[in-house]
């Protein structure tokens, strides 16, 4: 078939316009497949990145935004097997106040957050800054990078939830890819919150760590035994459930991407087969011609099918190649998204490229099968006697 | 060389049969050039196919270049196409994204020929039509008689033993008509190819051994050309 590629590139130069229009909706069409399917593949991404399977979430059984006790931490951390806990809350912190929050944003126990994520691979350096220094904060890459932050950096964040405005200081980052997590000192908030008049005893959730995998059930078992009956009763949980229930809502908007993506697989398709179709229709009678000097059908067939599908390829690397920029342009236009979470990673992944690529390719291999096969089966003596 | 006996060949238009052949016998030797004349629809590009591998008889035997064609399926058709049979059509039929020189290398991409002996024989091929110069040269940069010579260039690269032509000077001024019929009759004369033409064009009449008549699917008569040993020219 090698030998046959300048006649199979030729006849695609043959209508550039068609060429280029025909390229550029498979094009288009594989970049907004695979950006779509950056989605799903954001959430997959950051339920096996961030899981750990220590750690486990203690918050109240009623759902995760009613508030649980301060004193819950310490009571946690005495429960046989846990070796360190700490507490998030939510600050809900706008950095530019016109666009609402942009990132996650948790006040947190500086001196336990070390113990309890040391499979992160924080920076030591970082994390004892961070605990040293009243106002400082541990930021995820993703946020550094969406808003050109780097450590050193000071910036002020209007909370959402409570009546203050934190300036902060970036000693270090959480070198998670896709990471859009912001750390502050509990510490720090509550001081404001009392400068104030303002008492500040609540928490979101305590995350705790367990020493053994094996322990885990038993130690979440005890815990909500330990809250049974109280003023707020809790329910514990693995981190991989956590974050997968938290983010299982999102479960039926990642059917509808996939929906689509069928959807806009098939239309191209239809579109690419019109295409061929329309230019094998128009060389019916070369494709006489060649058979009539000792072409075979099947030869035929195959250089229609290899000019489809080269067609596809050269589109399917454009598409490829628009997904990495429109994916790059989206992630920093987006950010974190509260509705989306981790959907809005816009995850650019090996996987997905290389999808992008078969789907081109099967699309240009499908879309020539029919009109391929029909032409190169024509019969030579009446298409040369229709035809000329 | 072609040996066709009693072929018949009936088309099915809708409810309708057209016999465009009715029992035809015919033989030409190699190294012969015979047309094939008569009115439209007479059968004449029928038989041509026929002869050619192109199409199937109804009925009867057709043996060419020592293959009997009724027993060879359609993948054998095209091989022995492509080894015996050189073909000119009327609108030449060069495909029009090619250069000159690679349309003649067309039929040999089906060979296992080398790259380099393939632009070689498509260089003498262009060579003995008068076209070396013209070989990068596409199709539409070309004269009507010029894209018939490369056509010509095609059907011989290969070296078959029998050329066929369909209308050949159909779309072609007289003079071009002319060198065209002289380079087919050099083809036969002085490559001992075997030229079966159909066509009109009563000029042809001088160029060719033999004229075959037909009207109505019926061969009605077999008469000398011009360049047969005792003929006219």
């Amino acid at each position: 078939m090698i030998r046959f590629l300048p006649l199979v590139w030729r006849n695609l130069g043959r209508n550039k316009t068609r060429s280029v229009l025909t390229g550029a909706a498979i094009a288009l069409a594989i970049a907004l497949v695979c950006v779509l399917r950056t989605m799903p593949a954001g959430l997959d991404n950051l339920l096996a990145s961030i899981t750990a399977n220590t750690r486990i979430s203690v918050h109240n059984e009623a759902g995760i935004v009613y508030a649980l006790p301060y004193s819950y931490l310490q009571k946690v951390r005495s429960v046989p097997g846990v070796v360190a806990a700490t507490s998030w809350t939510w600050f809900g912190g706008a950095f530019e106040e016109e666009k609402g929050v942009t990132f996650p944003n948790f006040a947190v126990d500086a001196d336990s957050i070390g113990p309890v994520y040391q499979d992160l691979g924080i920076a030591p350096e970082a994390l004892e800054a961070f605990r040293r220094q009243r106002d400082s904060a541990l930021v995820g890459r993703q946020t550094l990078e969406k808003y050109h932050w780097k450590v050193g950096d000071r910036v002020t964040l209007k909370s959402t939830v409570f009546p203050v405005d934190l300036e902060i200081q970036i000693v270090g980052e959480i070198p998670l890819a896709n990471d859009p997590r912001l750390w502050l000192q509990r510490e720090y908030l509550s001081q404001a919150l009392e400068a104030q008049g303002s008492h500040f005893d609540l928490i979101n959730m305590v995350w705790a760590r367990v020493d053994e995998p094996e322990r885990v059930n038993d130690v979440m078992r005890t815990i909500d035994e330990l809250f049974r009956n109280s003023e707020a009763e809790t329910a514990s949980e693995t981190e991989k459930s956590f974050f997968g229930n938290l983010f299982g809502n999102l479960q039926g908007f990642v059917t509808v991407i996939l929906l689509v993506t069928g959807m806009v697989t098939l239309c191209i398709v239809f579109i690419a087969a019109n295409t061929a179709s329309m230019s094998i229709r128009e060389r019916v009678g070369e494709l006489a011609v060649m058979k009539a000097l000792g072409f075979r059908w099947r030869t035929l067939f195959w250089l229609l099918i290899l000019e489809a599908g080269l067609l596809a390829a050269v589109s399917g690397a454009a598409g490829v190649a628009i997904t990495l920029g429109l994916a790059r342009a989206l992630k920093n236009l987006a950010g974190w998204s509260p509705q989306l979470g981790p959907l809005a990673s816009f995850l650019v992944t090996n996987a997905i490229l290389v999808e992008g690529l078969f789907l081109a390719l099967v699309i240009g291999i499908v879309s020539g099968v029919v009109p391929a096969f029909g032409a190169s089966r024509r019969s030579v003596a009446a298409t040369l006697r229709e035809v000329f | 060389m072609i040996d066709l006996r009693n072929v018949s060949r009936i088309y099915r238009r809708g409810a309708d049969e057209v016999h465009a052949l009715e029992h035809v016998s015919l033989h030409v030797p190699a190294a012969r050039f015979v047309a094939l004349m008569g009115p439209s629809g007479s059968g004449k590009s029928t038989l041509l196919n026929i002869l050619a591998g192109l199409d199937r008889p109804t009925d009867g035997e057709v043996v060419v270049a020592g293959e009997r064609l009724n027993d060879l399926s359609e993948d054998e058709l095209a091989a022995f196409r492509g080894r015996h049979v050189g073909f000119v059509f009327q609108f030449f039929n060069l495909i029009p994204v090619l250069t000159a020189q690679e349309n003649v290398e067309l039929p040999l991409l089906l060979t296992h020929l080398a790259r380099a002996e393939r632009r070689e024989r498509a260089a003498t091929a262009l060579r003995v039509v008068g076209l070396s110069e013209r070989a990068r040269h596409v199709p539409n940069q070309l004269s009507g008689g010029e894209q018939q010579r490369v056509a010509i260039a095609r059907a011989i690269v290969s070296d078959p033993e029998i050329i066929v032509a369909d209308e050949p000077t159909g779309d072609l001024d007289a003079k071009n008509a002319e060198e065209t019929l002289g380079l087919l009759r050099t083809l036969k004369q002085d490559f001992a190819k075997t030229v079966v033409m159909v066509t009109h064009d009563p000029r042809a009449e001088k160029y060719v051994d033999l004229v075959h008549h037909l009207d109505k699917g019926v061969l009605l008569e077999t008469r000398e050309g011009g360049a047969a040993p005792g003929g006219a020219s």
